[in-house]
C-alpha cells in the first residue's frame, strides 16, 4: 500500500507528518484528513474569533494532493461589554 | 435534613435480588441494618473528593451521580444512580474517596455506617459476592462511557445511554414498556458523554425527529426500541443482568 | 502461597487475544512482563482501548464473578502472563480474607482509574490526555519496578495510542510533535523518555490519588 503524510495547521503550529500511513488509496487519506479537523478544533476551541485548522494529503513524492480547510469565523452583533 | 420516619430498604433488597436470589435470613440481615435516613435537596453534594467517609449512602428515592470537579471549571460524571444504589460502596475498602457523590434530584438516602456493611458482608459472603459484583458491573459501565466518549458519535452516546437507562431502571422495577422518568438535563448528559450541553439538545432533537423518542416534561418514552439500540449498537452484556448465579 | 502460582507463566505473541469479548474463560491472567489492553470493537470496525494493563495487573479477575467476557484483552506488542485457574482464585478469596480484600483493593483501583480517563477523555484536550497518560504510566510503571524516574518501555504504536486516547492517529501525531517541541517528552525506538517529570506533571494537573497508592506501598489494608 502506498504511503501517505498528512500535515496539519492551525494557525498557531504547522505539524509536518514524519511518520506517514500506509493506506489504500488516496480516498481514504482524504477521509483521515477530515477526521483530524475536529480534533484539532477540540483541542483549540473556544479561542479567537477567528482560526484556520488545515489538513493535506501528501504522497511519497511530496505532491500534494489535497487540503481540507475547516475555518471559524465568529463575530459579535452587538459588542459585548468591555470586562 | 429532617430524619425520615419509615425507612425501607426494600429497594436495596430489590436491587440486590436483580442480582442474585437472596435467602430470607439475608433479607432479615439487611433489613436489620442500622441506617440514618436524610431527605437531599437536588444538586446537594453527599460525599466529596478527599472526604474519608464512615459510613456508606443508600440512595432510596431520586437520583445521585457521582462525577469530578477539574480545575477549569470542568465536570466529569462517571455514573448516575437510582433508587437501590450504593454509590459510595468502594469507601468501604478506599478509605480516602477520589471523587464526589451528588444528588441530581432531590432524594431520600439512607446512611449505613461502615462496621455494620463490614459485619454484614463477614457474616454472609452470599451479600459480600453480591456487592462486589455491582462494584464490577460499575467498572463495565464506566468501559462502555468510555467507548461512548472515544469512538461513538454524539447520537450513538446519547441513545446508548438512555438504552442503558432504561435497562438498568427496568431491573429493578423502576420503568418499563420503554419509558422512564429522566430527571437529568442537557447539561447532565453533556457532562456525561463529553458533549456540549448544545449539542447534546441538538442530538435529543434528531432523535425525537426520527420519532425514535418523545421527550415531555421530564418523560422519555423510547417508541422505537428496536432502532434506537440498533442506532447505537446497545448490547445490555455488560450490565451483566441476565446471570442470577454469583 | 501466591508464589506458587507464578510457575505458569506463558508467552503472548503480539497481536494475540488473550481473551476474547463473550469468552467465559477458566483461567485468570496476570501480566507479568510487557503490556496488555483492555480494548472493544465496535461493528463500524473502530476500536476503543479501554485500559493499558502493565506487570502486576490481572486482566480479568472480575471474570469469576461476572461470568462473561464484555470486552477483549490483548496485546498488540507481546506479553507475558501467568494463568491462575479460576478455582483457585476462588479458593484464595474464601478462605483467605487478607488476599480477597487485597484482590478487592486491585479492582477498585482499575476502576479509579477507569474513572480518570473517563475525565481525561470526557474533558482534557488531547495534548494533556497524552501527558496526563504518560504520567500515570510512569508512576504505575514504577511501583513495579518496570520504569526508572524518568523513563519506561513504551512498545505500542501512535494508532494504538490513537485508540486509546480517542483521537485519530493523525492528531497523536501532531500531539506528540507539539509536546516534543515543549521539551517535555522524547519517544524513540519504544522508550518514552520524560524530560521534566514535574513539569510534565503540571502541563497535565496530574494528581495520582487516583491510584491509592499508599496502600499498595506498604501492602497493608489500612491506608
Amino acid at each position: 500500500m502506498p504511503l501517505y503524510f498528512i500535515d496539519t495547521d492551525d494557525d498557531v503550529l504547522t505539524v509536518y507528518d514524519d511518520q506517514g500511513q500506509d493506506l489504500p488509496g488516496p480516498k481514504v487519506a482524504r477521509d483521515m484528513a477530515h477526521l483530524v479537523l475536529p480534533d484539532m478544533a477540540r483541542q483549540k476551541l473556544p479561542d479567537s474569533d477567528r482560526r484556520t485548522f488545515k489538513a493535506s494529503v501528501r504522497d511519497e513524492s511530496g505532491t500534494v494532493l489535497y487540503v481540507a480547510t475547516l475555518t471559524l469565523v465568529g463575530e459579535w452583533k452587538v459588542e459585548p461589554p468591555a470586562s | 435534613m429532617v430524619p425520615t420516619p419509615a425507612l425501607s430498604l426494600n429497594m436495596l433488597i430489590r436491587k440486590l435480588e436483580s442480582i442474585s436470589r437472596l435467602s430470607d435470613e439475608e433479607r432479615r440481615a439487611i433489613e436489620r441494618l442500622p441506617i440514618t435516613g436524610r431527605h437531599l435537596a437536588a444538586h446537594q453534594d453527599i460525599v466529596r473528593e478527599k472526604d474519608r467517609p464512615s459510613q456508606c449512602c443508600l440512595l432510596l428515592e431520586g437520583w445521585a451521580c457521582r462525577y469530578q470537579l477539574l480545575s477549569e471549571g470542568k465536570r466529569q460524571i462517571f455514573s448516575f444512580h437510582i433508587p437501590g444504589d450504593i454509590p459510595d460502596l468502594q469507601s468501604l475498602h478506599l478509605k480516602v474517596m477520589d471523587h464526589s457523590v451528588c444528588t441530581v434530584t432531590q432524594a431520600t438516602v439512607a446512611f449505613i455506617p461502615h462496621e455494620a456493611l463490614r459485619e454484614l458482608t463477614a457474616a454472609f459472603p452470599g451479600i459480600a459476592a453480591i456487592l462486589w459484583r455491582d462494584t464490577l458491573v460499575d467498572g463495565a459501565i464506566f468501559r462502555e462511557w468510555m467507548t461512548g466518549i472515544g469512538r461513538r458519535s454524539a447520537l450513538e452516546a446519547v441513545a446508548h445511554l438512555l438504552c442503558e437507562l432504561y435497562v438498568k431502571l427496568e431491573a429493578v422495577g423502576l420503568a418499563r414498556d420503554h419509558a422512564y422518568r429522566l430527571p437529568l438535563t442537557q447539561a447532565d448528559l453533556g457532562d456525561a458523554l463529553g458533549l456540549s450541553n448544545v449539542h447534546v439538545n441538538r442530538t435529543l432533537r434528531d432523535l425525537r425527529d426520527n420519532g425514535l423518542i418523545t421527550l415531555h416534561g421530564g418523560k422519555l418514552q423510547i417508541d422505537r426500541w428496536q432502532e434506537l439500540t440498533g442506532l447505537c449498537d446497545f448490547d445490555a452484556t455488560y450490565l451483566h443482568l441476565d446471570r442470577g448465579a454469583v | 502461597m501466591l508464589h506458587d502460582l507464578c510457575g505458569r507463566t506463558h508467552q503472548v505473541s503480539a497481536n494475540e487475544d488473550i481473551i476474547g469479548e463473550g469468552e467465559r474463560p477458566e483461567n485468570v491472567h496476570l501480566v507479568m512482563e510487557g503490556f496488555a489492553c483492555r480494548y472493544k470493537l465496535l461493528s463500524d470496525g473502530k476500536r476503543q482501548i479501554m485500559a493499558l494493563l502493565v506487570p502486576g495487573d490481572f486482566c480479568d479477575l472480575h471474570i469469576a464473578i461476572l461470568g462473561e467476557m464484555d470486552h477483549s484483552i490483548g496485546t498488540g506488542w507481546g506479553c507475558t502472563c501467568v494463568k491462575i485457574p479460576r478455582a483457585t482464585i476462588n479458593d484464595l478469596t474464601t478462605n483467605h480474607p487478607r488476599i480477597a480484600r487485597a484482590l478487592w483493593w486491585a479492582t477498585l483501583t482499575d476502576e479509579g482509574t477507569l474513572r480518570e480517563w473517563l475525565v481525561n477523555m470526557g474533558q482534557r484536550r488531547a495534548d494533556k490526555q497524552m501527558a496526563h497518560l504518560f504520567c500515570e504510566l510512569l508512576v504505575r510503571l514504577q511501583t513495579v519496578g518496570c520504569a526508572d524516574e524518568d523513563s519506561f518501555e513504551f512498545p505500542i504504536s501512535q494508532s494504538d495510542l490513537a485508540d486509546t486516547l480517542g483521537v485519530t492517529p493523525v492528531h497523536v501525531n501532531r500531539v506528540l510533535q507539539e509536546l516534543r517541541a515543549q521539551n517535555l517528552i522524547v519517544w524513540r525506538s519504544k522508550r518514552l523518555q520524560i524530560l521534566n517529570v514535574e513539569r510534565l506533571k503540571a502541563f497535565c494537573d496530574f494528581n495520582p490519588n487516583y491510584l491509592h497508592l499508599t496502600r499498595r506501598a506498604n501492602g497493608d489494608s489500612s491506608e
